[in-house]
């Protein structure tokens, strides 16, 4: 068993666009699916961090498989140019537990250019959010013009931006091409059943 | 110390920060100096390099090299085995040990393992693999650059510059210091990497062994820091 043996789902995204608590509403939907489910948070800063991420999933995933990779302050080269030390780590939650499904790789917050290694995730999801600007579709950043599933988050945070999701939504359709992409409030969770099928219906049919 | 075009090329490749090996995550120390404020002027990284070269570098990391490289040309599995087993056990901070098996994997599963069926890599690579060895980046190195022909010397000159230049890297990541002054303390570390390099490149492998008490604790330290964006 090894890293070429377990569906792979990357989320990237800027800093503070939601990417956390999309892997907070997806590992629990997924485990009750019956997945088993590991998840590697990137730049993770101390080992109090580490400790947070592992509570956050302590009813729903065992220790062994909640884990920070380190990305030595390069979090696009961790999961783009070089994946190597996350591919090491699924290694060891394959080792450990080979009956391991799915991994969510959560990367660190980083820039619209920002796109996962295919070898790295076999799904790419990229979270923006609404109250990054407006405009963030349109410039069309390889983030969300390539990624497999394009997340617009915190919808609900529209009105306190003056942000208009009607602008948001023609945007993205448009730079999409056809591509599929979901609105998002993570908060409440709306949204969230539409990111789990697209996912299932790819990774798991 | 002649090398042909395709060993140099070799060489090249191998000390290319884009070798997908995860180098970038690790600093080994590197990022501890820097929590604890010992990593200010020009002058406290040129001293911090400098030491390890004298005293990581040189008498671990080359010692290994050359001896992998040695066992390696004599078809010596045991005797590659042996140098990962002395450079596990002198290489004390965990996270040291750590970065260096997991870029040595890297290593083994992207080149080592694909390398010539008659050397001695593959089966290397295959002890590593089922873990039975731990599979030291510096053993990997010395095993691979003797199957694809590189001098001793040239391979331990690449791996240790390949080191310098992934220190000073974390060091302009985690620092305020520019690219003038990292090329600046490359440039006047060099010759100390090729001295120590020529010091080292014949020690026998009962002699390996760090002397680094300081680096070995800011190692030690940093599994505790308050911020880690390095793997060590
Ligand atoms: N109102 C609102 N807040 C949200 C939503 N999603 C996330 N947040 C909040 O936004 C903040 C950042 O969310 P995270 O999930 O940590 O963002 P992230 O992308 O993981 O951030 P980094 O990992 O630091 O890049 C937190 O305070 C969340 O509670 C949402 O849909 N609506
Ligand atoms: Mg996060």
């Amino acid at each position: 068993m090894g890293y070429r043996d377990v569906a792979k789902i990357g989320i990237g995204g800027p800093v503070g666009s939601g990417k956390t608590a999309l892997v907070k509403h997806l590992v629990p939907d997924l485990v009750d699916l019956g997945y088993e489910v590991g998840v590697i948070a990137n730049d993770i800063m101390t080992q109090e961090d580490a400790d947070v991420l592992r509570r956050a999933f302590a009813e729903t995933v065992p220790e062994d498989l909640v884990r920070g990779v380190e990305t030595g302050a390069c979090p696009h080269t961790g999961i783009r140019e070089d994946p190597s030390m996350n591919l090491a780590a699924i290694d060891e939650f394959t080792e450990w537990n080979p009956d391991l499904d799915v991994v969510i790789v959560e990367s660190g917050g980083d820039n619209l250019a920002a796109t996962f290694n295919p070898e790295l995730a076999d799904y790419f999801v990229f979270v923006i959010s609404v109250a990054e600007g407006e405009d963030i579709p349109r410039k069309r950043g390889p983030g969300v013009t390539q990624a497999d599933l394009l997340v617009v988050n915190k919808t609900d945070l529209a009105p306190y931006v003056d942000a208009d999701l009607e602008v948001i939504d023609r945007d993205t359709r448009e730079v999409r091409g056809g591509d599929p992409y979901v609105f998002t409030d993570c908060k409440s969770g709306q949204g969230i059943p539409t990111v789990r099928e697209h996912i299932e219906r790819v990774l798991f049919a | 110390m002649p090398t042909d075009s395709s060993a140099f090329l070799t060489a090249l490749r191998l000390a290319d920060s884009s070798l997908p090996v995860g180098s970038y995550t690790a600093s080994y120390g590197i990022e501890q100096y820097a929590n604890e404020g010992l990593l200010e002027e020009v002058s406290d990284l040129r001293a911090v390099v400098e030491a390890y070269l004298e005293r990581v570098v040189g008498p671990c990391e080359t010692v290994a090299v050359a001896n992998a490289h040695a066992a390696s040309a004599d078809g010596d599995l045991d005797g590659v085995l042996a140098v990962d087993e002395r450079l596990h056990a002198v290489t004390l901070p965990r996270e040291f040990r750590e970065s260096s098996t997991r870029a040595g994997g890297q290593f083994c599963d992207l080149l080592l393992a694909a390398a010539d069926g008659e050397a001695v890599a593959p089966a290397y690579a295959t002890a590593v693999e089922a873990g039975t060895t731990p599979g030291h980046y510096a053993v990997c190195f010395g095993v691979y650059t003797q199957a694809a022909g590189l001098e001793c010397e040239v391979a331990c000159l690449t791996q240790g510059y390949a080191f310098l230049v992934s220190l000073l890297g974390a060091a302009q990541r985690l620092g305020r210091f520019g690219h003038t002054d990292v090329q600046s303390v490359l440039e006047s570390t060099l010759p100390v990497l090729e001295e120590v390099c020529a010091r080292h490149v014949e020690t026998p492998l009962g002699e390996m062994g760090a002397f680094a008490p300081f680096a070995e604790a800011m190692g030690m330290r940093h599994e505790r820091a308050t911020r880690r964006l390095f793997m060590s």
